[in-house]
């Protein structure tokens, strides 16, 4: 069993974060709320998603699985406007789900949650430095290092945090001290990314004014925010890049 | 001309001419059917096969292909990929070339409500799956030009197709008979489940080309319809290949046919294809100097034609078949070379066979993509220097990590 209602805006922005690795997902749903697991078709990066029940105005679920084309579910919500609800309730017996908002009454049908890449392992890794910046501070950094080149490094020296492109021809640097940030944890780290994820990640999080980096030496980076005034967290794990001789 | 417009149009026209120099030289090699020359009527078993030309698309000209007074016994070689390998360029050409072309000019939508008689009949001989006898008339008697493509299997000489007569009962296998009835199910599914029910690749081309599936039936001409198939099927089979799990070891298979030299590599990582083609000096299409080119797909799929045309999707669907039947998944780093013993143009079966062929013998097994390299270098004739900067997909492959690394 489960039927729910909660601000469109905040379901819209969920979805987001997990449509920016994979197309389809599955859902655990629990009197707690709502959690998803993925990784990207290419085990590149993942995703871990919670969404509390105290981040719905009404929320009543069994413990159940259930698979979500998401491209469906964004097209969905491209309709709702600002500051409307969404009552979502299952048919288990069907596999559907019926989505209510703005006067309309979709009937979505669901995947078989088996048909959908299992859940990933997580790597437990011990990341020694930490940094916590602006979202829109990151995603201009991205931007940055996207005119100049396919892959970013991103690291901490001293009371500095830095991120460096390199082109064939140019480069790019950007170096934040301790002052610039709302947090810093300084440990050795350095390790090279690929853009073609980093920018896709950074879109949701640009939205957050509180973006925690957990970094290491040619290890993967971990970056974390939290949607839904703390009721939604989103944490995405990215697979370093090696630095080519 | 540039012979490298000639590797990348292989007899589309790019340059302009009305017709392609490299292909009509091969035009003039006398039939072998040289009975026909001169005849208005032949009589033989059609394989059975069909040809639609491109030429004038929309309004295309269509119609059996019939071997002039050959049994039923021998023409079903005609169309069998796994006969034509077990001969040489010679014998495949002399034998093809038999099959004249009974074409008469219809319009590609007229297959969705067929009246002509000559295209219900065309579609009826399509349904078998053994040689039919068939008798074509022509309006003038027959020249003696035969007819070459790069995806297309050689063909003998053309005729003016005036009428037609099946003389006896086509053999439709039951899920043929079934399917091609059907038309709310979407050419995709039809042509894939064709395929699960074991109905040759050749079958199922003829009967999309002749307008026999799906909801919206057209004649797709020929060369259209083998790399639609090889396309839709190489899609229908990756969804399964998806789920599988990782290959355990890094495999290196080898081989091919009629100069046609395959280094294909599987790696143990989400599936991706890359294809390098290195045409030789003096191979059908390169002419004095060696041509390289790469394309490949990651896991968002291929977008557009590829630029190595249909070839890039029959090698495609060869290692898709194979890594779906040994149920797992990998990246594929595959190496075509042409070498000058591939002197005419036999059309891309050649190359979805002899990756077949390639991946039934024993792999190598590697612990390092930087050896197995080394190990395809070392049989391909062209020195790695000059295609190694190509192969984009293994640099992404050996510099970007994946998370299972860090379990």
């Amino acid at each position: 069993m489960f039927k729910a209602t909660i601000d469109a805006d905040i379901l819209k922005s969920s979805i987001e974060t997990l449509s920016v690795l994979v197309d389809e997902a599955r859902f655990r749903i629990s009197t707690e709320g709502l959690s998803v697991r993925a990784v990207d078709p290419a085990n590149v990066a993942m995703v871990s998603f919670e969404l509390a029940a105290s981040a719905f105005t009404d929320f009543a679920a069994d413990d159940c699985e259930i698979g979500m084309d998401l491209t469906k579910v964004n097209d969905i919500f491209g309709v709702a406007e600002k500051n409307e609800k969404a009552t979502l309730e299952l048919d288990e017996l069907s596999q559907k789900m019926s989505i209510y908002i703005g006067g309309f009454s979709y009937t979505l049908s669901l995947l078989d949650p088996s048909t959908i890449r299992a859940e990933p392992r997580i790597p437990q890794l011990e990341l020694p430095a930490e940094v916590v910046l602006n979202g829109k501070e990151l995603q201009k950094a991205v931007k940055a290092a996207e005119k100049i080149s396919d892959h970013m490094s991103l690291g901490v020296d001293g009371d500095i945090f830095y991120m460096e492109a390199e082109g064939d021809t140019d480069k790019v640097r950007l170096e934040m001290p301790r002052d610039q940030l709302i947090d810093l944890r300084s440990g050795e780290a350095r390790s090279l990314f690929s853009l073609d994820y980093l920018s896709d990640i950074v879109k949701p999080a640009s939205k957050s004014n509180e973006v925690t980096l957990e970094l290491g030496k040619d290890y993967p980076i971990k970056i974390g925010f939290t949607i839904a005034e703390g009721a939604g967290k989103i944490s995405y794990l990215l697979a370093p890049r090696i630095e080519s001789d | 001309m540039s012979h490298n417009q000639c590797v990348q149009c292989k007899g589309r026209g790019f340059c302009g001419r009305p017709a392609c120099p490299i292909l009509e030289k091969f035009r003039s090699i006398e039939s072998y059917a040289t009975a026909s020359k001169g005849v208005t009527s032949i009589f033989g078993a059609s394989p059975p096969a069909i040809f639609i030309g491109r030429h004038d698309y929309p309004s295309v000209m269509s119609g059996p292909m019939v071997p002039p007074d050959m049994s039923r016994n021998e023409s079903s070689m005609l169309e069998d990929p796994k006969q034509l390998l077990g001969m040489n360029i010679d014998q495949i050409i002399a034998a093809r070339s038999m099959l004249v072309r009974a074409g008469a000019r219809m319009k590609v939508k007229d297959a969705a409500d067929p009246k002509d008689p000559l295209l219900l009949k065309s579609q009826e001989l399509a349904l078998s799956m053994t040689p039919v006898d068939t008798e074509v008339w022509f309006n003038k008697p027959l020249s003696n030009k035969l007819k070459f493509d790069s995806v297309l299997t050689p063909m003998g000489p053309s005729g003016d197709l005036k009428d037609m007569d099946i003389a006896e009962n086509p053999d439709v296998p039951k899920k043929v008979d079934y399917l091609v009835y059907d038309d709310d199910a979407l050419a995709k599914d039809v042509v894939s489940e064709l395929n699960s029910s074991n109905i040759s690749q050749e079958h199922i081309t003829r009967l999309l080309s002749i307008g026999l599936l799906g909801k919206e039936r057209k004649l797709v001409p020929t060369r259209w319809s083998i790399t639609a198939v090889d396309d839709m099927l190489g899609k229908e089979m990756l969804r399964k290949v998806r789920d599988n799990t990782l290959i355990s070891n890094i495999m290196l298979f080898s081989g091919g046919a009629f100069g046609n030299h395959f280094e294909i590599l599987l790696i143990p990582r989400a599936f991706s294809y890359e294809l390098i083609e290195i045409w030789m000096p003096r191979a059908v299409w390169s002419g004095g100097s060696t041509w390289i080119g790469a394309d490949g797909e990651g896991t968002e799929g291929k977008k557009g034609y590829s630029i190595l045309t249909g070839g890039y999707y029959a090698a495609r669907l060869g290692v898709l078949e194979y890594l779906n039947s040994i149920r797992r998944q990998a990246t594929v780093f595959m190496i075509r070379e042409i070498r000058p013993d591939y002197w005419a143009p036999l059309g891309v079966w050649v190359i979805r066979e002899a990756v077949r062929n390639a991946l039934q013998k024993p792999p190598q097994k590697f612990e390092s993509i930087d050896t197995a390299l080394s190990e395809m270098s070392s049989r391909i004739h062209t020195p790695a220097g000059s295609w190694r900067q190509k192969a984009s997909l293994i640099d992404e492959l050996k510099y970007q990590k994946t998370l299972d690394f860090f379990l």
